[in-house]
């Protein structure tokens, strides 16, 4: 379950210009009401959400609208300027995978820390190291440093580690299929079925077929606020109809 | 709350013992010598820095064994010196890996203060061989019972670098300059502790400066059980827990309440 409650984002766009020694002997000699005001960026808005148990909801919008950084918060990786966000269960943020593994490092050795990273747990990841390997398909190179592996193998490697789980929350951005031609297939595959098992999801796309496929409800959110929320069809039709339109 | 500190502690002490030994693995990767590096490179830098100081400069302290108050001196204050400088980096370091997924950001200080810390029990190894067999019969150290007082100074070291750290990492953020400004810190902080010299040697006054230095007292605390086989005078004991948990905290405090604005500053 996921509740998001009037949840607003803001960006400081200044902060590059903010720290540096020039910026502040400028400081020094500008009136105080010459000075800018900082400038704020509101990525998201008041937004307010629940996901339901099990439900699969779909979050649509132009690029820039506020999507990457609603699931940012979700997950847990910002904390909302404004504003709650309450989780209930394990996430599994599928945004970007592979996250914390070091190429110096073997592929064994990194299906370890990545999945620590992700938060698995010890007796967890080594009940699942062979259904890892073999869904890779990289057994043969398990001892092998991953920065010498290609980056098809790697993205495969970093799929099969995020995969094995049964989340309890699942975060989305696109279906992920990587690879060659036979592991887009699989991984697509995993992943509808890792959407569709029954768990709670939240589900980012431009493809308004699978969305139309996949989701319960969709929202559909337009420069940080939400233009709408309700049954998937109507909602994915005035969306397709406003960005035509333009 | 305290449960609620030591749930979380517990979920991510797989993750920190997979960031240990993931340094651990970088670090000696395609040396024919490997680990073994970890106990010898102190023990060479032990020689080369006794050959500089007892032989060279000729440095002498009356009735003690000079070797053994270098070492233990500097042990530490590498652990400290190092320790420090990593976990001050380790969170803008990673700012790449905060970007994609949660994950609680003191783990980054804190795995370095103890991938260090594991390096820094390694070279007790060489110091304890210097212990027992360097020094004539005048000033030769033997093993004594306040030697399990020991793991005390070295607790209050890893707290009071551990604060330290989660300090210079917050900083570090908001300022990358202290990358520069720590590196003259550390080379003042370096010469301003007692490592190569006495305390005595200085100006009376300027002692009692001195003597709130906290790897001071940390270090005079093993000083005084090693060479002198006595337990720490009370200052020094008082000093050392107190710094340390004041600074600990201090740093806990600190980390906490601006970690969440770390990653606007990537």
């Amino acid at each position: 379950m996921i509740t998001v409650k009037n949840v607003t984002m803001k960006f400081n766009l200044g902060i590059e210009k903010d720290n540096t020694f020039k910026q502040i002997f400028i400081d020094i000699f500008t009136p105080k009401k010459k000075k800018k005001k900082k400038e704020y960026f509101s990525a998201l808005t008041d937004v307010s959400f629940e996901v339901k148990k099990g439900e699969v909801l779909g979050l649509i919008g132009s690029n820039g609208a506020g999507k990457s950084t609603l699931l940012k918060v979700v997950s847990g990786v910002m904390k909302p300027t404004e504003g709650t966000v309450e989780t209930r269960g394990a996430i599994s943020p599928m945004i970007e995978l592979g996250a914390g593994m070091d190429g110096e490092l073997t592929a064994r050795e990194n299906i370890f820390l990545n999945g620590a990273v992700m938060g698995y747990s010890k007796d967890f990841l080594e009940s699942k190291f062979d259904e890892i390997v073999e869904f890779s398909e990289l057994k043969d190179f398990l001892d092998v440093p991953v920065k010498n592996f290609s980056s098809g193998m790697t993205a495969k490697l970093a799929f099969s580690v995020a995969t094995i789980v049964d989340p309890e929350i699942l975060i989305v951005d696109e279906i992920l299929s990587v690879g060659d031609i036979k592991f887009q297939e699989k991984s697509k595959n995993k992943m509808l079925s890792m959407i569709k098992g029954g768990t709670t999801v939240l589900y980012v796309s431009h493809s308004l077929k699978s969305i139309e496929e996949l989701c319960d409800r969709v929202i559909w959110l337009e420069h940080g606020k939400v233009v709408e929320i309700g049954n998937t069809k109507e909602v994915c039709k005035h969306y397709y109809d406003a960005q035509m339109s333009n | 709350m305290l449960k609620n500190i030591y749930l979380n502690f517990k979920k991510y002490t797989f993750l920190m013992g997979q960031m240990v030994s993931r340094d651990f693995k970088v670090k000696y990767k395609r040396s024919v010598l490997g680990i073994i590096w970890s106990l010898l490179y102190p023990l060479l830098q032990m020689i080369v820095m006794a050959l500089i100081f007892s032989q060279m400069f000729r440095f002498k302290m009356e009735g003690v064994n000079y070797l053994v108050y270098l070492m233990t001196g500097l042990v530490m204050f590498n652990y400290f010196s190092e320790a420090s400088s990593s976990a001050m980096g380790s969170v803008c370091a990673n700012f790449n890996l905060m970007n994609k997924v949660y994950i609680p950001k003191y783990i980054f200080p804190l795995s370095k203060c103890l991938f260090v810390g594991i390096n820094f029990l390694l070279t007790l190894i060489p110091l304890l061989l210097i212990i027992l067999f360097s020094g004539d019969a005048t000033t030769h150290c033997t093993i004594n019972i306040y030697y399990l007082l020991l793991p005390i100074s070295y607790i209050c070291l890893f707290l009071f670098t551990v604060g330290l750290g989660f300090i210079l990492s917050t900083i570090s953020v908001f300022l990358r300059d202290i990358f520069y400004i720590y590196g003259i810190i550390m080379t003042m902080w370096q010469y301003f502790t007692p490592l190569f010299y006495d305390i005595s040697m200085i100006d009376p006054k300027l002692q009692i400066i001195f003597k709130f230095n906290p790897l001071y007292l940390y270090i005079d605390f093993t000083r005084q059980i090693i060479l002198y086989g006595h337990n720490p005078d009370l200052f020094t004991w008082l000093g050392c827990i107190i710094s340390s948990v004041l600074v600990f905290g201090f740093g806990c405090i600190l980390f906490k309440k601006k970690q969440d604005k770390f990653i606007y500053y990537a």
